[in-house]
């Protein structure tokens, strides 16, 4: 065999591999995830039972960045403030918006300037004043100078009174118990540090006074691929990782930390653009190597709806930057990775997020081009060529479909026929372009992430999909 | 020439990967066509038994007295769900009313064969029906399930014990409360406050003979029972070693009995003890307090320096004035800011 058969065959043998590797660890997820949802679903009845507090659940502090929301903040923290649980606060962070974001939180809630003996466990930029409602007691704001969203939810936590704390981001509509559901960790089990819950895609929903009342699917192509790609991600991505305590990542739209643990941990990063999973990934490192006991844990049953990106260049940026935020992440935590104490999050988690996660659009855009590569000049048969697409898209399809038979064994939130027939077309339709642009735009955000070009947060522009729904955030949400 | 030709292994290989993808992909539509068939078919039940079992429901709600049907075996767990959910909802004649009807539909003998041989989820309601009925010959049954290991059942277990017989559930549970940490202490206060004055001398009986990591769960279940401790009791606690004893003990404190324990504790050297000590004077100190409380204004930790000004806010005959002078008194910019904050709450409140 000449060396460059031998070449070739190794390169296809090797993209091979990785393809089933990948799709192998996440249908092993998958099993992980059913196993949990199973229980779940046994006890799913039992919450629709009126509920009763015992005085006894942990206060929360739900803590809300805003930046330029002079739309859409009243109406979000009126919906919050329905929300049902035993004693909760919000803290309004306003980040230096150069809108009237503040003006109509003041107008709307009555706030007063307040002399807050401001606790400053974690450094953040200047706190110009604490205002607090004189309508809600348990609405208070928090007007500094612009840091961007880490720095505000850290403004937050030292501001925040109670010993749990929610980061919700302005634009996400919250179901009515979500609250309640996501803490139910922290009251079985004094070790749980952190708690996520699942987010959905609300495009094509209908919302009233702040609530979800209808669900439906979105017509936009693209948002409808993200529905698949949600579904995906956090009923057996994240609840395949969270059974085994192994979970990287809470998105920053809707989770639950303990603030001790969180401020011992140096609060949010802010010099990351995903300070959501780096927190998350350092709590991890900084506990195992205390060897504390400890538990971060994903709830499929609260669930935050958010409006996703419809067109291609906001999608673009997004999918840039969760890719670099993933890459930041990962690389500021290092020392996890086959740590002597790492358990599951060192030494299988993170091995997983780096090799399938991080590296995974290069090897897979590499794979197709090189596949492509070769079966135009000839080095791979058609035939090669053929089966090495027919397994790419057909475990693909695989993964998706197994995300969906998830969602039907659990929550089926789509009820209609209808709903479920256009998903299974989408769960197919995805691996015919979505997937490789996916890869292409999470490459990019490699690329930049290498060449550690200065990270901003884009601009999201939305279409108002979501019938009265608050409109645009700065930010975005990452499912994955 | 291509270098990989047709059949070679990596194309049989990757074919057949393809196949058993797809194979797969096949199975699991399937499934989720099955699925969503077996989900319709539960929703029509549902649906049939709501219309003809809800108006009967609701007559006997209201005092009347209909002629049941038979409970058809098909109907039996949508029925059950139903009447659950009603229960839940009502209180007072209304379900003693429901409680008849179930009976008279022979839902108790269903709910405790269940309770002995059903699927998972299917016991878990079997014990909240026997709980709602207070179903005493269930209790041979309710008891082991609720030592099982699994949290949900034994808590419903629990629960369903609780209901049936406050007292005895008391006495053979609360012991298991305290060693239970998988049950969560917000659910487990919840059930016990229908057996809270049984539980508390329970509670009261066993909390001296405790280990030390025990007693903060015994004492956080007595805080939420809202029941005075005996005077020895709770004295032993604020006087233990452990710091999570004292904290807990301090939450404990509702009378004046132990005063003297308490103002001891603002000098302790734990911050924790020093905060709930303060809230705890907050609760039974006198305006002679005042200086003690103030001097904590000046503490390092924030959450002492809190609690210290809202205890001293919730001093009684503590006026506006006495306040006044407590702030002039004051030189350090901490406690000052900390007195303003507070009572600026206090002026919104």
């Amino acid at each position: 065999m000449s060396f460059s058969q031998l070449l070739v065959e190794s390169i296809t043998w090797f993209v091979f591999c990785y393809f089933i590797a990948l799709n192998v660890g996440y249908l092993a997820l998958n099993g992980f995830a059913l196993r949990s949802l199973r229980r779940k679903g046994q006890e799913m009845f039992m919450a629709e039972l009126p509920r009763a507090y015992s005085g006894l659940e942990p206060p929360v502090s739900i803590l809300v960045p805003a930046y330029n929301e002079e739309a859409s903040i009243a109406a979000s923290i009126r919906s919050m403030l329905q929300l049902s649980y035993a004693e909760f606060e919000i803290v309004v962070i306003n980040d230096g918006s150069t809108d009237a974001t503040l003006e109509v939180l003041t107008r709307e809630f009555a706030l007063l300037p307040f002399p807050e003996a401001y606790r400053r466990q974690i450094a953040t930029r200047e706190v110009r004043q604490v205002y607090r409602s004189t309508r809600y007691p348990n609405v208070r704001v928090i007007d500094k100078v612009n840091g961007g969203k880490a720095d505000s939810l850290n403004a937050g936590i030292n501001v925040s009174r109670y010993p749990l704390f929610c980061g919700v981001d302005a634009d996400s509509i919250l179901q009515r118990d979500s609250l309640s559901k996501v803490t139910e960790p922290f009251l079985r089990d004094p070790t749980v540090v952190a708690a996520g819950g699942t987010v959905r895609v609300a495009n094509g929903c209908q919302v009233s006074g702040g609530f979800l009342t209808k669900v439906g699917l979105p017509h936009n192509p693209l948002a409808l691929f993200q529905v698949v790609e949600y579904l995906r991600a956090f009923l057996f991505g994240r609840l395949g990782w969270s059974s085994m305590n192994g979970m990287l990542i809470i998105s920053g739209a809707f989770g639950v930390f303990r603030k001790d643990a969180v401020v011992l941990a140096g609060g949010y990063r802010v010099d990351t653009i995903g300070e959501d999973m780096e927190l998350v990934v350092r709590m991890h490192r900084l506990l195992r190597a205390r060897k504390q006991p400890y538990r971060i844990e994903f709830v499929p049953d609260p669930v935050c709806w958010t409006e996703a990106p419809e067109d291609l260049r906001t999608l673009r940026n997004q999918r840039i930057r969760w890719q670099r935020g993933l890459a930041e992440s990962l690389t500021a935590n290092w020392g996890l990775m086959f740590s002597r104490n790492g358990g599951v999050p060192g030494w299988v988690a993170f091995p997983f997020m780096l090799l399938f996660e991080w590296l995974g659009p290069l090897v897979e855009l590499g794979g197709y081009a090189f596949m492509v590569f070769a079966f135009f000049t000839g080095m791979i048969s058609w035939q090669a060529f053929g089966a090495f697409l027919f397994v790419a898209v057909g475990l693909g399809i695989l993964l998706s479909a197994s995300g969906l038979l998830l969602e039907e064994m659990s929550f089926h939130i789509y009820p209609r026929g209808k709903q479920l027939a256009t998903l299974g077309a989408v769960v197919i339709l995805e691996n015919f372009g979505y997937r490789q642009l996916n890869a292409w735009w999470r490459m990019i955000g490699l690329w930049r992430w290498a060449l550690q070009r200065e990270a901003t947060w884009g601009t999201m522009q939305r279409r108002g999909t979501v019938k009265d729904a608050p409109p645009p955030p700065p930010g975005a949400t990452r499912p994955d | 020439m291509a270098l990989i030709q047709s059949p070679d292994t990596f194309v049989v290989i990757a074919v057949w990967t393809g196949a058993i993808a797809l194979m797969a992909t096949l199975l699991l539509a399937l499934q989720i066509i099955l699925l969503r068939i077996e989900l319709r078919r539960h929703q029509r039940r549902d649906a049939d038994v709501v219309a003809r079992w809800r108006p009967l429901l609701n007559a006997v709600i209201i005092g009347e007295t209909p002629a049941l049907p038979t409970l058809q075996a098909h109907e039996r767990i949508h029925f059950l769900r139903l009447w659950v959910h009603l229960q839940g909802s009502l209180r007072g004649d209304a379900t003693e009313a429901l409680n008849a009807m179930a009976r008279a539909l022979g839902v108790d003998e269903l709910a405790r064969r269940m309770l002995a041989r059903a699927p998972r989820d299917e016991r878990l309601l079997a014990a909240l029906v026997l709980g709602h009925l207070r179903d005493r010959a269930a209790w041979e049954r309710l008891l082991p399930l609720a030592q099982a290991p699994d949290s949900a059942l034994s808590l419903t277990a629990l629960w369903a014990l609780v209901r049936v017989d406050p007292d005895a559930a008391a006495e053979f549970l609360t012991p298991l409360f305290v060693e239970r940490d998988d049950w969560a202490l917000s659910h487990v206060a919840g059930i016990l406050q229908q057996a809270a004055v049984p539980t508390a001398m329970v509670l009261g009986r066993i909390l001296p003979g405790l280990a030390n990591e025990r007693l903060p769960r015994a004492l956080r279940i007595a805080e939420a029972l809202r029941v005075p401790l005996p005077g020895p009791v709770l004295a032993g606690a604020l006087a233990s070693s452990s710091v999570q004893v004292v904290v807990a003990g301090l939450r404990n404190v509702l009378t004046p009995e132990t005063i003297v324990d308490v103002r001891a504790l603002l000098d302790h050297p734990d911050w924790q003890v020093r905060v709930q000590a303060a809230r705890a004077l907050g609760r039974i100190g006198s305006r002679d307090d005042a200086p003690r409380l103030t001097r904590l204004l000046g503490d390092p930790q924030w959450w002492v320096r809190y609690r210290a000004a809202q205890a001293l806010r919730e001093l009684p005959a503590l006026s506006r004035l006495d306040f006044e002078a407590v702030r002039a008194s004051l030189t350090d910019r901490f406690a000052l800011d900390m007195l303003d904050q507070v009572l600026a709450e206090g002026d919104i409140a």
